[in-house]
């Protein structure tokens, strides 16, 4: 049972995370390769605050976001001027340069030896510790982001998002500004990010910079890619599969040394198949360009 | 002075395993235009296949590294002629083409970690004998891959600038389209590309592996080296990505020296950022009119 509820906080941060980064790639049509980050800024953030300052969770997290939020935004001002090729390029360096200070900046982050021992949070005075009271936090504040996005999704905003992604020159003669419109996409998914971030630290209570690397940001795009982007199901569909995966293997009686391997080969296998019959994903609308 | 001049060797040794990944590297991105990642996964094949040779087959070195980069070329090919070409036929986009790359390099990285083990392994052991010129003090294995790489890259100008078919590659990342009007061997063309491609992610991996030893997941890295190569220096011009090389070899060097090898990434992607922000099209291209681009 416990293993069940385990399975279902994971894929309720993980939804968090895909449907956040959903606005960037599906919607914007940009492929982000440094959405770790966020969810690193989001962790590390929170995580400090609360063993360092001394603040508690709520707060935390809150804080946490606004960090992230301005990280975002500085990241995005001059990675936004790019598309295509060089989008990917940009993002990945800023994921490889994120990862190697939070490795290495030990006085603060203490790098690889990690953050043990982060407090459980307190939400109005009550302690969370069972899985069951984990399990309806991450619930909540799913259904909030959830509700949140949704209507951002059919918002104006997001069909301009759309009209920017098919067509950029068109939707510019338009009034949508890529400008404004992509650095919004850009800090409002770092803000959902940053929330799963901090939910994931609260969740383990140890963090470490390998959560945060180039693979994490390459498995948050390939859920996406997977699962389909650019509308309500497909994220949902991805992080199922791709979270579920292992665990079938598991039950399949693979040997533990070798199954991280055959989960990481079925998900390339995916992506190659995928790529020549369903471009879009599974259950997505925009097609990679 | 001496402090620099070996700095400097140093420098000038990595710049000839960089140039190597640039001009592997570089060879797919300016002619196919797409972002080949599985180039990775050609650079941990071929290692992996000369440790399978000498270790599970007892072979001595030299025929094992023969085999290793010739298993490498058939590798890039079949990965071309499975994947790359049909996909292209079917009118793929860029974008589908580097995911599609991105799941043959995870297929591959993960089928050696699983065959080989995660942990390092060492194709030459003992210590290395090392050689000394006045204050200069560098190794044999240094020697090797400074020669071999700087021979591999001569050789590749020359080729450029003479061969038929190569200059006809390097035409095609221009116009794509001239290529089958004006009826050259297009799939011939494809396949020198990847295998040339290969070979060179081969060499630059087994000269790296002689020296430090490889596990699975040095092909990731190995592959941006070399694309942060091409696009520092300019990805129209040849001589522009052994500058990009040279240029990521030197400042690492002086990062080894003033702070410490982590930092080398930090070093690597700031360049990158930097030249995409400042110069997009790389350090040593002439500037494009708009209309051109």
């Amino acid at each position: 049972m416990n293993y069940i509820l385990h399975l279902l906080i994971m894929i309720g941060i993980y939804l968090v995370l895909s449907y956040g980064l959903n606005l960037v790639v599906g919607f914007g049509g940009l492929l982000s390769l440094c959405y770790a980050v966020f969810y690193g800024i989001g962790a590390y953030a929170s995580t400090l605050l609360m063993v360092k300052v001394g603040i508690s969770f709520i707060p935390a997290v809150l804080l946490g976001i606004v960090i992230a939020a301005i990280f975002a935004f500085l990241i995005g001002v001059p990675a936004l001027r790019f598309r295509g090729d060089s989008f990917v390029l940009v993002t990945l360096g800023i994921q490889m340069i994120v990862f190697t200070i939070l490795y290495n900046w030990v006085d603060l982050t203490r790098g690889p030896y990690g953050i043990p021992g982060i407090p459980r949070p307190v939400v109005a005075g009550y302690e969370i510790t069972s899985l069951y009271e984990y399990l309806i936090l991450v619930g909540v504040i799913l259904l909030f982001s959830l509700s949140v996005l949704f209507i951002l999704y059919n918002a104006p905003f997001g069909l301009a998002l759309k009209a920017l992604r098919d067509d950029e020159m068109a939707a510019e003669g338009l009034g949508k500004s890529p400008v404004h419109m992509f650095l919004y996409a850009f800090v409002i998914s770092a803000v959902f990010a940053s929330t799963a971030g901090s939910l994931y630290a609260a969740y383990v209570t140890y963090i470490d910079p390998t959560s945060f690397t180039l693979d994490e940001s390459i498995f948050l795009l390939a859920i996406l890619l997977v699962g389909g982007a650019g509308n309500r199901i497909g994220p949902f569909v991805g992080t199922v599969f791709m979270i579920l995966l292992p665990e079938a293997l598991r039950f399949l009686g693979l040997p533990d040394t070798v199954a991280p391997n055959v989960r990481q080969m079925i998900y390339g296998l995916t992506l190659i198949v995928l790529m020549f019959l369903r471009p879009q994903g599974l259950a997505g609308e925009y097609r990679v360009k | 002075m001496t402090l620099l001049l070996q700095l400097l060797h140093n420098a000038l040794v990595n710049a000839a395993i960089y140039s190597l990944l640039a001009v592997g590297f570089g060879l797919v991105y300016r002619s196919m235009r797409f972002f080949h990642i599985a180039f990775g996964a050609v650079y941990i094949v071929s290692t992996y296949m000369v440790i399978a040779a000498t270790v599970n087959f007892g072979l001595p070195l030299p025929p094992s590294i023969a085999i290793g980069l010739l298993i490498a070329s058939v590798t890039g090919w079949i990965m071309d002629r499975t994947v790359y070409f049909p996909l292209e036929n079917a009118g793929a986009t860029p974008g589908v083409l580097f995911i599609a790359s991105l799941g043959i390099y995870i297929l591959f990285v993960n089928l050696i970690a699983l065959l080989f083990g995660n942990e390092v392994k060492i194709l030459l052991k003992g210590i290395e004998p090392s050689f000394s010129i006045g204050s200069l003090i560098f190794t044999r294995m240094q020697f090797i891959q400074f020669a071999v790489g700087w021979i591999v890259v001569l050789f590749f100008w020359i080729g450029i600038r003479k061969n038929t078919l190569i200059k006809g590659i390097w035409a095609m990342g221009e116009t794509p389209v001239l290529v089958r009007v004006l009826g050259l061997p297009y799939k011939r063309m494809r396949t020198v590309v990847f295998t040339l491609s290969s070979a060179l992610a081969g060499t630059a991996s087994i000269l790296t592996a002689l020296d430090v030893g490889i596990d699975p997941h040095v092909g990731m890295q190995a592959l941006l080296t070399g694309a942060v190569a091409v696009i520092v220096g300019g990805v129209d011009v040849f001589w522009g990505w052994i500058g990009g090389a040279l240029i990521l070899a030197v400042l690492q060097s002086i990062a080894v020296w003033q702070f410490s090898a982590r930092w080398n990434d930090l070093i690597t992607f700031g360049i990158l950022i930097a030249t995409l922000l400042l110069r997009p099209q790389g350090l040593f291209s002439p500037k494009k009119r708009r209309e051109e681009r």
